[in-house]
């Protein structure tokens, strides 16, 4: 059987699973095929998908970031405690995104510093970052379901301006893709990247600044968690500390089901970006035939271990079959 | 001498803060060293000492469970429903263990067999059992538990519950069984070298979905203690459990790599992780400063601990290979093995 290079990329089997979703649920409900339908409903996952872009190139230097759901809820209360404060609106978002910077920047630095597991650290930086939110919060008053609400309606209007047709945060997830893929698969900074996560040591040995990428890393995928948290705050028109608390985990799997390596060293933004996609309209279409919200996402955890575990057997089977081959051409020498 | 014993003791570093701790709460408020205050920490902390003592083991064998909490909500949903059904108790949460050690073997046959990374495979479960939570208990809370079973986790004998004594008994038999049997030292093995433990006879897959396994029905006890402690099943029930879990065991000094940790530590951790609650409420802070000082105290706690071990390492391995540095190397060694050891030299120094 000959396929295609471009054929036998994970890639192209994402694309076509997504094709092929929204085939089969605009079958069963005609209202899932309307443009609108498809384009409006990215706003409800797609700041998960903003945020694995960046959260792609931490995995594939060999970490991982359990801290960004709390920057998500940091930055909104950011955004909301400045507001209550008397500042204006654009200035306190600036001010967010800068603080979500900080956080991934203090992540990398105490990775770095303590030489400890990343997972360990943002574990715990996840606890600190979630609980400054907290606390912000309740110093402000606010109590934990209403959140900080009553924000300039310009800025609460911006999760609904079109750009070029498309709502505006599917457009920032575009070109942020876009970005992100420049930035990983065409320049320096991205082959460190992927050195660093194949082999940390022959990256040091080779005279990487591994630190400096890290840092890097780790401080975009702060920058786009509280980017993230401040559409969230925008298309709920309140912030609140909690916002992030279900994202991190699918995030991590949009990652991972783009076919980024959890170990490290391999990994695609346009994979991420298109299992985003796969996993967000699986959860908006089950929605739409009148599955619960709760069952569609066991329904997407359930789609991570089967692809997850058929991806691993494949692989296994390409050993097995490999080593068969030279097994044979030995014994037939 | 003090390198060595933390070397060997990790726990020993977070008993120290422990202590510190009730000291100078000690001294802020003379009534607060009471007994009673122990136990009522003791009797907050139970969920989070049975979740640490599973992740101990998972994590002894390189692993990693993230779906616990959702184990958690499910044996307790099971439980719940059972009960509401005429069942009776220990018939109920025997099917509520069972339930989770079900979960725990599909989440141990994943990493084991399947080779899917634990935190991905872990991943996928969490959601998934989360959404079973959902399907059995259509969406609504279970309330009306039999006063029987909320009376387990009422204090008897001594001031503790018989929850309180089943979990006591369980921290001594897990960390003496962890330290001191064959199957014990089995998951550490497994965790410090995997392909090793297999070459020595070990049979490698069968402990690690053991430990699993293991760790599902703990997460299921878990959930059984928290239904019987609130006297009734939300549907987020056990929700951010894991990692409240992780963090306990990592703070007690098991490492995410394998092969290390005791469960005397993570118990200690899991401790530490809810006496913050009993300061808050002495220190007059509102609660919504707990998650911010837990997360502060692990970090401090965490990058000290790697710091430390760092330097003792590296003093470990100088004196190993100082008598290859400091004289000229002897005469009739080879000129091959001299290149290879300054090259291990070199490697240790660094």
């Amino acid at each position: 059987m000959k396929l295609h290079p471009a054929l036998k990329r994970w890639e192209s089997v994402l694309a076509l699973l997504l094709v092929a979703e929204i085939l089969l649920f605009g079958a069963i409900n005609p209202v899932f095929l309307q443009p609108s339908m498809l384009l409006y409903a990215t706003s409800d996952f797609i700041h998960i998908g903003i945020t694995a872009l960046a959260l792609t190139l931490v995995i594939i230097t060999g970490g991982i970031d359990l801290s960004l759901g709390s920057v998500m809820g940091l930055s909104a209360i950011t955004l909301g405690i400045l507001w209550v404060g008397g500042v204006d609106i654009w200035v306190a978002a600036v001010a967010s995104l800068a603080v979500g910077t900080l956080a991934g920047v203090f992540n990398a630095v105490a990775i770095h510093l303590s030489k400890v597991n990343p997972l360990v650290i943002t574990l715990g930086t996840g606890f600190l970052f979630g609980g400054a939110a907290l606390v912000l919060s309740g110093l402000a008053g606010a109590t934990g379901y209403e959140g900080i609400s009553n924000f300039d309606p310009a800025f609460v209007n911006l999760a609904n301006l079109e750009v070029l047709g498309l709502p505006l945060p599917l457009a920032l997830f575009l070109v942020l893709t876009v970005a992100f893929m420049a930035l990983l698969h065409r320049t320096r900074f991205g082959r460190y990247v992927y050195l660093i996560g194949q082999n940390p040591r022959a990256a040091a040995y080779a005279g990487t600044p591994v630190f400096r990428t890290l840092v890097v890393a780790y401080a975009l995928t702060g920058l786009m968690a509280a980017l993230s948290g401040l559409i969230l705050a925008s298309y709920f028109g309140s912030a609140r500390s909690d916002f992030g608390a279900t994202a991190l985990m699918p995030a991590i799997t949009a990652v991972v089901l783009g076919g980024t390596s959890i170990y490290g060293g391999s990994g695609t933004i346009l994979g991420t970006a298109l299992a985003a996609l796969l996993v967000g309209y699986l959860q908006t279409g089950l929605q739409l035939v009148g599955v619960s919200s709760h069952v569609s996402s066991a329904l997407s955890g359930g789609l991570l271990v089967i692809v997850v575990a058929l991806r691993s057997l494949t692989e296994m089977g390409r050993v097995w079959v490999q080593h068969r081959r030279v097994l044979r051409n030995v014994a037939a020498e | 001498m003090i390198i060595r014993f933390l070397q060997r003791h990790r726990e020993a570093s977070v008993a120290l803060i422990i202590v510190l701790l009730f000291a100078i709460l000690g001294l802020v408020d003379r009534s607060y060293l009471s007994l009673d205050t122990v136990l009522l920490v003791y009797g907050n902390s139970l969920i989070l000492f049975v979740l640490a003592i599973g992740a101990t083991m998972v994590m002894a064998t390189h692993g990693l469970d993230v779906s616990v909490g959702s184990i958690m909500g499910l044996a307790a949903v099971s439980a719940g429903l059972l009960m509401n059904a005429g069942w009776s108790i220990p018939a109920a949460i025997g099917v509520a263990l069972l339930v989770g050690l079900l979960c725990g073997l599909i989440n141990g046959a994943l990493v084991s067999w399947l080779k899917v990374s634990a935190i991905v495979a872990t991943l996928g479960t969490l959601g998934l059992y989360r959404g079973l939570v959902h399907l059995l208990s259509g969406g609504s809370w279970i309330e009306d538990l039999p006063e029987g079973f909320k009376a387990l986790t009422k204090a008897g004998s001594l001031g503790l519950s018989v929850f309180a004594w089943l979990v006591l008994v369980l921290l001594i038999v897990a960390h003496f069984g962890l330290r001191y049997t064959a199957f014990g030292r089995s998951m550490f093995a497994v965790g410090d070298n995997r392909d090793g433990a297999r070459l020595i006879g070990i049979r490698v897959d069968e402990v690690q979905i053991a430990a699993y396994g293991l760790n599902g029905v703990l997460a299921a006890l878990a959930g059984v203690i928290f239904a019987s402690q609130i006297g009734f099943i939300p549907n987020t029930a056990g929700t951010g459990m894991e990692m409240r879990a992780i963090a306990s065991s990592v703070l007690g000094g098991v490492s995410l790599l394998g092969g290390t940790g005791t469960v005397l530590g993570a118990a200690l951790g899991a401790y530490f992780m809810t006496s913050i609650d009993s300061i808050l409420v002495l220190l007059r802070l509102q609660a919504y400063w707990n998650d911010i000082i837990a997360g502060a105290i692990l970090l401090v706690v965490l990058i000290t601990d790697g710091k430390i071990r760092e330097a003792v390492d590296r003093l470990l391995r100088y004196q190993k290979y100082r008598k290859f540095i400091e004289p000229p190397a002897a005469g009739h060694q080879a000129d091959a093995t001299k290149a290879g050891l300054s090259l291990k030299t070199s490697e240790a120094r660094k």
